[in-house]
């Protein structure tokens, strides 16, 4: 086992536990924004457990069709891409049970395993033949070359600042203040990323990929039953895990599920709030901004660490 | 040994027996004509091989029983004798050649060739100035007669226009000689050449006499009447005319160019490179074949003269230089015309029709390669010493001229080759035995010199090196089956690695690895090719050997000879593609022109030297250091299609063959990689004006990735898209080799080996889907997922290994990149690789949902999988992909202790499967466990609910209650980026393309207008060489005043 240094069969526990946090974290959460959301709009929103509900449902629809093996696989790809990810991140500074399986990798495994579960889903939603599925896929894919970029820009200034690739380490060293945090040390670099974790929220004005009203939910469109139940687990779990990373890198991680709990909740909350205010932008204009404003702060974020 | 005068004596003797033979008696004419040139080819060859060999010493004969000057003399030494012999058998193969016509013709006509032939072994001999003129005379009306051989009408014309200007030239000759006898009382020669008389006040004398000389040569731009003869004459006249004709008067001139000093050798130089490039670039204008091979004669004639004029001290070297160009063009001119005797029309295309029989086509190859210099032909060893010299006087505009008109040449030059093999002939080849016999022996002769030019180089004996022996061991075996070819070929590649993988560092290894055992591998996909395959292997195991021998070469010379031999292999397998003729034609052009570069910058690093070894790259002068780096680098960046030198790859690659594009992709542009290996490895980081020449690499290498990528990703065609992506991959690792850190030469070296297997792979999938979809045109295709699996998974996981998702290898590529970049310097350029990155995605999403996803055609449902020999390659790939996911160890580790010697670090530590860096961690098995324990967990839960799901139709799909029945209309796929390309669309603006299709017509242009000079009228061009003269004379006064 010299590929899994002190590996002892109870991480897995560890590991499950985290995930089972993170994931009802997930659940409720989700819920809890879209419960502020109708508040905000005056209406009266979901129950807080209208998640649970809903997948309850969709694992216990009878009518289930495939459309082949691919399309069968893609929720699997999803899901494996969520957990995977939340799997190769520390979530809990200097806890011994959450370190999860980090030692297999670094940031740049945490930044490429992102597209591991899209690019497996896509195949899937490919595979069901439906054209807002590809169509949805298509803008998707071409939205997210140019939204990852200051995101790109924002952790290699930032590693260079830390001179680590290491989740830890670079935890590590911005404990003791909250001016240690990257946010402080390194605004120019915060901004940039911050502008790439909006870009790829999926929600407004960066959802063209779903773009619920023209093109009925895109590259899902097709699924149905647990194959969607596996893609909702995702959908709470995968946002969660990608800010968790965001908020190791410029937000000082968190040292316990408390401290955890509320900086996920503010950082995804800025997703929330910027997508309620602004309406939808087409893909070519999502690039130009990327373009104008992000890619400039992620220049000047690797030109002056 | 016989007395050469018999040559002379033999000649003029038959001339007579002929005349007292009966007009009936044409056959024994003939026969007597043969008879009497056989002898006299005898007596020449005898000279040359007792000569060469050191049994005969030079001789010299007076005539009438006096010594110069009051008699003439005759002089037999090794060139008089090579020439003569080139001379005569060019006259009796040729005779061979015409005999039906001299028949028709009569004895008269027989006896004015022994006349001609006569008359040149006469002018090649003689040391008599006057002597001199009374041959060029019979020449004159010899040639002026044979002309009239022809059937075509236009030769009449031909024939008069070229007495006109014949007997101006004539006249200024004789002019000059009286002027000359005056002024130097003697005609001898050697007396003339014994006081020279250089710019003195009798230097008119020797001018006309040498410009005189010189318009013998049909030197550019006053040639217009040689054209006409070149037109309309027989084939086998127009053979003699340019190979023995122009091989006498080129000696002619070069006695008197010796005789006149060296002041005048500037004369002969310019005259010589004028010549040469006006003709190679009005050639391409032309689609006439003998015109066209009539201004290569003038074009190749020109640059011996040149070498005449720029080499007039070298002694053994100039007949070493003058002698490989000027043989080369002899034979291969001779075998041209020829040829073209066999070709009924007239027209470049016509000339498909010598596919009907493949030795022509090997000898049209063999001549056309013999033109080029191309190794292993005396040209090739010509042009190296020649170039080395120039760069040893320092004349570097000299080398650029003369490389860029030779490199127009070879665009013409192929441009034929390639119309002969991909267009269709409108008539039948004029099969004829003995003048298929005739091309043939001029074939072998070609292959013989190129034995003894390599014997008496002093550098490698090209034509003996065993890869290029088994490479042309493919030529008889031709007539065998496919298969078995391939099962040699196979095990020829395999024992030819083991036999060389000794003592080789592992960088050469991986290599080596790479391109020979890569080739096998990839050779067993032409198990799939049915029948014979002609003309397949040949050039595939010329790539080959190319390529074993680039990465064993250690010395300059070597390796530019085992590069030329991967072009040339390369591109007559790219050519072999259904739509190639154009990007076949436009890789050689550019591949050529990289090899030029490559040729000049080993030049000028020689330092006078005519070889050295690689590892001396390290010590060229710091002062042209930058200069050798730039030309070295320019060679091989346009072999890995750098952003600016590219625009040959993507139709070059795409149009190939199934089991072509992954050799030309995935290995040959490796080549290219290992040249910057080399490179950077001996020269490291050179500054020229300022700038670090590595920091613009690094930026050239991120503006491929990101541009190639973006490219890649507006494709309709499959093949087009992995091509453009080949562009953005060998970006990454010139970005890799040029960031000069140890992690960066790493990063190159994961790509070289990842690029290799997925670039491999993809090629052998999408070419198996076009066999059977028969189209490349991804939009035409969709859902071929079930009825194509085994290519779904290759290509699945070729684009999760390209696209670096963990946990296949392309990740492992990303890991060293990001570490790789930490220390370094150079930030910018980064950029441009952070945006290659995602938009990676694009083509490669792309690519497998086109193909393999969405709706499947109607005209597809029945496609079977791709042939069982085309997916085992693939699947070893998965298999190897997989593995080295897992273990990348097995093959990097050693490669990075390596490349830790170089730089004497060692950024990497290897703990068991886990590799650290100062930066952060990689443990590929752990990414895997991970990935595998959760993806069968969701899977099994998904199963788990999931078992029971009822698999549909196509079309049920939840499509506003209605049921689509089209799936041209359903299948998304056409202009799939279609946002994207509103945003970035300005990227795709064909800006290179453009350039160099505006080059090629600025030339083609000038081409064309140049052409308006050539009016057709015998009075227009004597006076244009009446006003060539006066302008040669006052430039050659002006400039020695």
């Amino acid at each position: 086992m010299t590929a899994f240094p002190n590996f002892e069969w109870v991480q897995i526990a560890y590991a499950l536990l985290t995930l089972f946090i993170v994931i009802n974290y997930g659940m409720v959460m989700t819920a809890v924004v879209r419960k502020i959301g109708a508040r905000v709009g005056g209406r009266y929103g979901i129950p807080v457990w209208q998640n649970y509900v809903d997948l309850l449902k969709n694992i216990a629809l009878r009518s289930k069709i495939s459309h082949g093996v691919m399309y069968y696989l893609g929720p699997v790809f999803r899901l494996t891409g969520g957990v995977g990810l939340l799997m190769f991140v520390p979530t809990i500074y200097g806890s011994e049970w959450h370190q999860n399986f980090s030692y297999a990798g670094d940031l740049i495994l945490a930044l490429y395993f992102v597209f591991f579960g899209t690019l497996g889903m896509a195949l899937g939603a490919g595979e069901s033949g439906h054209p807002h599925s590809a169509i949805g896929v298509s803008r998707g894919l071409a939205q997210v070359t140019m939204a990852e970029l200051p995101l790109a820009l924002g952790v290699y200034a930032l590693s260079l600042q830390y001179g680590t690739l290491d989740i830890t380490k670079i935890v590590a060293a911005q404990q003791g203040s909250i001016f240690n945090w990257t946010l402080f040390t390194n605004p120019l670099a915060t901004v940039a990323a911050m502008v790439a974790f909006v870009g790829t929220m999926m929600r407004s004005p960066f959802d063209v990929a779903m773009a619920p009203q023209e093109i009925p939910i895109g590259p899902p469109t097709e699924y149905h039953s647990s194959y969607l139940a596996l893609m909702q687990t995702n959908r709470v779990l995968f946002p969660v895990a990608k800010t968790v990373i965001y908020m190791n890198l410029f937000f000082g991680g968190a040292t316990s599920w408390a401290e955890f709990a509320i900086k996920v909740f503010c950082l995804y909350m800025i997703s929330v709030v910027i997508g309620v205010v602004h309406p939808r932008f087409r893909v070519e204009q999502s690039i130009r901004f990327f373009l104008k404003w992000g890619l400039p702060l992620g220049v000047l974020a690797i030109l002056t660490v | 040994m016989v007395s050469p005068l018999l040559i002379l004596a033999a000649g003029l003797g038959a001339a007579f027996l002929l005349g007292l033979l009966r007009d009936s008696s044409e056959r024994m004419a003939f026969y007597l004509t043969v008879i009497a040139l056989g002898f006299m080819s005898f007596v020449g060859l005898s000279w040359t091989v007792s000569l060469a060999l050191g049994e005969a010493q030079p001789v010299e004969i007076y005539t009438a029983g006096a010594r110069p000057p009051f008699a003439i003399n005759l002089r037999m030494g090794l060139p008089e004798a090579a020439l003569t012999s080139v001379v005569t058998l060019t006259g009796l193969l040729s005779a061979v050649f015409m005999r039906r016509d001299l028949m028709r013709l009569g004895r008269r006509a027989m006896a004015v060739l022994m006349v001609l032939i006569m008359a040149l072994s006469g002018l090649i001999m003689t040391r008599d100035l006057f002597n001199l003129f009374v041959f060029i005379e019979l020449i004159v009306i010899a040639s002026a007669g044979l002309v009239l051989l022809s059937q075509d009408t236009r030769a009449l014309g031909a024939g008069f226009k070229y007495l006109i200007v014949s007997q101006v030239i004539s006249i200024l000759l004789l002019v000059g000689v009286i002027f000359t006898y005056h002024a130097n009382g003697s005609l001898n020669i050697d007396d003339i050449a014994a006081t020279p008389m250089g710019f003195t006040g009798a230097s008119l004398a020797i001018f006309l006499v040498l410009i005189a000389l010189v318009l013998e040569l049909k030197p550019f731009p006053a040639n217009g009447w040689a054209l006409d003869i070149y037109e309309a004459a027989h084939p086998g006249f127009s053979a003699l005319f340019s190979a023995a004709s122009g091989s006498a008067a080129l000696f002619a001139v070069l006695k008197l160019f010796e005789a006149a000093g060296p002041d005048w050798a500037p004369l002969a130089t310019g005259i010589g490179l004028v010549t040469f490039v006006g003709a190679n670039i009005l050639a391409l204008a032309q689609d006439h074949d003998r015109r066209l091979l009539g201004y290569s004669s003038v074009g190749q004639i020109g640059l011996v003269l040149m070498v005449v004029g720029y080499g007039y001290d070298w002694d053994a070297g100039l007949y070493y230089v003058a002698g490989g160009l000027l043989i080369s063009h002899a034979i291969a001119k001779a075998g041209l015309f020829w040829l073209s005797g066999l070709v009924k029309a007239r027209k470049l295309s016509d000339w498909a029709a010598l596919r009907q029989n493949p030795a022509l086509v090997v000898a049209f190859a063999t001549f056309i390669a013999m033109l080029t210099g191309l190794p292993p032909f005396p040209a090739f060893y010509a042009k190296w010493t020649l170039v080395h010299a120039m760069a040893d006087y320092g004349d570097y505009p000299l080398i650029a001229i003369f490389l860029i008109a030779a490199l127009i040449e070879a665009a013409v030059l192929f441009r034929w080759f390639g119309m002969a093999i991909k267009r269709e002939a409108i008539r039948p080849l004029a099969y004829n035995l003995s003048h298929e016999t005739v091309v043939l022996i001029a074939m072998t002769a070609g292959w013989a010199l190129s034995f003894v030019w390599g014997a008496i180089s002093g550098l490698d004996n090209l034509v003996t090196l065993v890869p290029l022996l088994f490479a042309l061991l493919f030529l008889p075996l031709d007539i065998l089956p496919a298969r078995i070819k391939n099962v040699i070929a196979i095990a020829g590649l395999v024992l030819w690695f083991f036999l060389s993988k000794d003592g080789l560092d592992p960088l050469r290894l991986i290599f080596l690895t790479i391109m020979v055992l890569g080739g096998a591998l990839l050779l067993l996909a032409s198990f799939h090719a049915k029948g014979r395959r002609m003309g397949f292997y040949t050039p595939a195991m010329l790539m080959f050997a190319g390529m074993a021998l680039l990465v064993t070469a250690e010395t300059s010379f070597q390796f530019f000879a085992a590069w030329e031999f991967l072009t040339v292999g390369s591109y007559f397998l790219i050519l072999r593609g259904h739509d190639s003729e154009p990007h076949a034609l436009s890789y050689i052009t550019f591949s050529l022109g990289g090899a030029f570069a490559l040729l000049a910058g080993f030049a000028v690093a020689s330092e006078g030297q005519f070889v050295i070894p690689l590892a001396n790259l390290s010590e060229v002068a710091p002062e042209i250091a930058p200069y050798v780096f730039v030309l070295l680098a320019i060679g091989f960046l346009t072999k890995t299609a750098i952003m600016g030198l590219h625009i040959w790859l993507p139709g070059a690659h795409a149009e190939a063959e199934t089991d072509v594009s992954p050799m030309v992709s995935g290995i040959l542009l490796k080549a290219g990689l290992f040249g910057l290996f080399v490179l950077l490895m001996e020269m490291g980081r050179q500054e020229l004006y300022g700038v670090d020449l590595t920091v613009l690499l690094v930026w050239l290498g991120a503006i491929s990735a990101f541009i190639g990528a973006v490219l890649a990703a507006f494709q309709e065609d499959a093949k087009r898209l992995l091509a453009y992506s080949s562009i953005s991959q060998m970006g990454y690792a010139v970005f890799g080799l040029a960031l000069m850190n140890h992690l960066g030469w790493l990063l190159a070296m994961m790509f070289a080996i990842n690029h290799f297997v997925y670039k491999s792979m993809l090629f052998l999938a999408v070419g198996g889907v076009k066999e059977r979809t028969h189209t490349k045109l991804m939009y035409k295709m969709g859902g071929l997922i079930t009825l194509m699996p085994y290519s779904f998974v290759s290509v699945l996981v070729g684009i999760i290994a390209m696209s670096g998702v963990p946990p296949l290898s392309g990740f492992g590529g990303r890991w060293i990149f990001y570490n790789a970049i930490m220390s370094t310097d150079l930030r910018l350029p980064m950029i441009l690789i952070f945006m290659a990155g995602p938009v990676g995605f694009l083509y490669l999403f792309r690519l497998i949902h086109t193909i393999f996803l969405g709706q499947p055609k109607d005209e597809l449902r029945k496609v079977k999988e791709a042939p069982f020999w085309i997916i085992l390659p693939q699947m070893i790939f998965v298999a190897f992909l997989i593995a080295f996911a897992a273990l990348p160890g097995m093959v990097l580790q050693r490669v990075d202790g390596y490349i830790g010697t170089l730089f004497g670090d060692r950024p990497l530590v290897w703990t068991g499967r886990i590799i650290d860096s100062q930066y952060g961690t990689w443990n590929p098995v752990a990414i895997w466990g991970v990935i595998i324990v959760v993806f069968v967990t969701v899977l099994l839960l998904l199963v788990w609910m999931n078992h029971n799901a009822q698999h549909v139709k196509q079309f049920n799909i939840v499509f506003s209650a209605e049921r689509p029945f089209k799936p041209q209309t359903t299948h998304f796929a056409w202009n799939f980026f279609a946002p994207y390309r509103k945003a970035m669309g300005f990227l795709e603006m064909p800006v290179s393309t453009s350039f160099w299709t505006g080059v090629s017509n600025a030339l083609h242009g000038t081409a064309e207008f140049s052409r308006k000079f050539y009016t057709g009228n015998g009075q227009t061009y004597a006076v244009q060489l009446m006003l060539f003269v006066v302008a040669v004379y006052l430039i050659s006064m002006g400039a020695s005043s």
